[in-house]
């Protein structure tokens, strides 16, 4: 018989993915134009096997994305903090200088409310559902970048208690997780 | 990214090609395009994503809006050539189980 499994976003300030030991690092001002250039140079020595196409560049793209445009507001004079170690597998730290992802709570709410039509086959309401609309949203925002994250970060996904930090890692078989 | 008319194919459905990088910088106008064109008329639309190489979140929003405006105003779509990291990407958004797709053969889903 199957069941409903719904992933959450998870608190744990404590979490060892939030240990930077022997981590590079890397900081940039909040442009939204560059995002995807700072992913690049972060990147920039990654293993090829772990890049999967750009699918590594995208996911990182992503957290770099709600770092700079949710957290820090686009605005230039506050960083964006990168720690990273591609080293086995790949692993991120992002850190913003904004208020905290304060539509956490609701946003595990809503993923267990879209997974559920989906389990039920409910499709006219997951479609409905499909994108995260929060009370920052913009018209133009994805809305479903922590979706996919959630499956993407195969060895986790951790906030701290301000909800400003994110630790992620993702392990690769035989190079790749393929 | 880049999108250019098709043209009409066998089945009646206009065919929209994309090429290049979906992402947080194209997806929006692309979005607003083809909502409009939904808006103004179209019930039959073909998206072929053959030529896109990359797919942020951002064009996984573009896409469904588009998906929620044609349910709302009845008109048919289908996608064709979603592969690589785009194909990735709307898995692990669940997304794809919500876009019909032309099959192998090139007939309707």
């Amino acid at each position: 018989m199957n069941s409903l499994i719904v992933r959450q976003l998870i608190v744990d300030e404590r979490n060892e993915l939030f240990d930077a030991q022997g981590m590079k690092y890397a900081e940039f001002p909040s442009e939204y134009l560059r995002i995807r250039e700072y992913s690049t140079k972060v990147l920039a020595e990654c293993p090829p096997a772990f890049l999967e196409e750009n699918l590594l560049e995208q996911q990182l793209s992503e957290l770099i994305k709600n770092g700079i445009k949710h957290g820090n507001r686009c605005d230039s004079s506050k960083k964006l903090k990168v720690w990273y170690d591609l080293r086995k597998r790949a692993r991120f730290i992002v850190e913003d200088e904004g208020d905290g992802f304060a539509d956490l709570d609701e946003w595990n709410d809503f993923y267990r409310r879209r997974q559920t039509a989906l389990f039920e086959n409910d499709f006219d309401d997951f479609l409905r559902l499909a994108s995260y609309r929060g009370p920052r949203s913009t018209e133009d925002d994805g809305g479903s970048s922590l979706i996919a994250a959630l499956e993407y970060w195969n060895g986790g996904m951790i906030y701290n208690e301000a909800h400003t930090k994110v630790g992620v890692i993702r392990w690769f078989s035989s190079g790749s997780a393929k | 990214m880049e999108w250019i008319e098709a043209g009409v194919d066998d089945q009646d459905y206009q065919v929209v090609k994309l090429s290049g990088e979906c992402d947080l910088y194209s997806a929006p106008s692309f979005a607003r395009a083809m909502i409009e064109r939904i808006e103004s008329g179209a019930c039959r639309l073909k998206l072929d994503l053959t030529e896109v190489k990359y797919l942020d979140s951002t064009g996984v929003g573009a896409l469904i809006r588009i998906l929620q405006t044609a349910k709302h105003s009845g008109c048919a779509m289908f996608f064709c050539g979603i592969s690589g990291s785009p194909r990735e990407v709307l898995q692990m958004s669940n997304i794809l189980l919500l876009m019909h797709e032309e099959d192998h053969t090139g007939g309707e889903p």
